[in-house]
């Protein structure tokens, strides 16, 4: 259920950030959402289709980037990057020396707005 | 025309998160987020909780429920401060939230505070609230295969309480994969087994949270 704190959040940033810019029609949102963020990208869509009626953003399409988990591990001082949303293990090595650096974004990243 | 943003979509959340920890540190309050499924124990480990420390800190609650006030009043009765947040239907609490009940609560004269956080063994693993620390509570009868199936906030929590082991003989729960399972997702999390019915192991618990207050 929190897609919609996270829609209205996103909407809000979008609509601010294009007024502040002098426009006044968003046609796109692009968004970087990590796979371990919590977010399921098919309810922040609908989520996002429901919040943007009535708003500047009304006719706005919104793009999802998804981002995988990745980190580093101590033990076989190795990058890596996985499929799976959590990490129990290095994937490469199994140790649990590991470090966690990305998969939890949620970032707005680019408008594109008249 | 495209505008370049690069702004976390949570910074709201987030900035009005920090100024709630600016305030309860300029207060000198340590603030723990307590989480749990519903039905886990929050309720119960704070009634053991403020039995076992009223005399020595003093204690103040934030309730958060969807809907009544039947915890603050479990709370009241102990003759601590509460205030009841009731959400109206949203899932976890957020920083504004706990950020508009500030002036209700007498955090001068306070110590320690706990944020009771709506039952969800998901969303309130999400949002900062401007606490100290996240302590979560797993029941046994929940199951050993929750810290798979809910991996976040097994992640973000500093502390697992795992309650109603006085349970243990009726169920057919692995607690040492509970163990296993959530030191695996946070290899620094802290572990307490215990049964607020019971109050065996409520002990250590109090033990630990007064290291955190001295």
């Amino acid at each position: 259920m929190h897609e919609v704190s996270v829609a209205d959040s996103l909407l809000k940033i979008a609509v601010d950030e294009c007024r502040r810019s002098g426009y006044g029609r968003i046609n796109s949102i692009r968004v970087c959402i990590g796979k371990a963020s919590g977010v399921m990208p098919e309810a922040l869509f609908f989520a996002f289709e429901a919040l943007k009626a009535g708003t500047i953003a009304s006719g706005a399409t919104l793009a999802i980037e998804k981002v995988p988990v990745a980190g580093h591990c101590s033990a076989c001082n190795a990058d890596f990057t996985t499929d799976e949303s959590f990490v129990l293990c290095c994937p490469l090595c199994h140790s649990s020396d590991y470090s966690i650096h990305s998969g939890r974004e949620l970032d707005i990243k680019e408008l594109e707005v008249d | 025309m495209k505008l370049s943003v690069a702004s976390k979509i949570l910074d709201a959340n987030d900035r009005i998160a920090h100024e709630n920890r600016r305030l309860f540190s300029a207060a000198g309050v340590f603030v723990i987020n307590l989480m749990s499924s519903p039905g886990a124990g929050k309720t119960s480990l704070l009634e053991a909780t403020i039995a076992g420390l009223k005399r020595s800190l003093n204690i103040g609650v934030i309730e958060g429920d969807i809907t009544g006030t039947d915890d603050a009043e479990r709370i009241n009765r102990l003759g601590v401060p509460v205030v009841q947040i009731n959400t109206g239907g949203a899932c976890h609490l957020d920083a504004n939230m706990i950020n508009e009940v500030l002036l209700d609560l007498p955090l001068d004269e306070m110590d320690l505070l706990v944020i009771e956080n709506v039952g969800n063994l998901v969303c309130p693993a999400e949002f900062k609230i401007g606490e100290d620390l996240k302590v979560m509570i797993l029941s046994i009868a929940e199951g050993h295969d929750k810290p798979l199936k809910y991996p976040l906030m097994f992640q973000e929590s500093s502390a697992l309480i795992i309650n109603k082991m006085d349970l243990r003989p009726f169920l057919d729960v692995d607690v040492g994969k509970i163990r296993n399972d959530a030191l695996s997702l946070n290899p620094s999390i802290k572990i307490f087994e215990l049964s607020c019915k019971t109050g065996e192991g409520v002990e250590q618990w109090i033990t630990w949270l007064q290291t955190l207050n001295s």
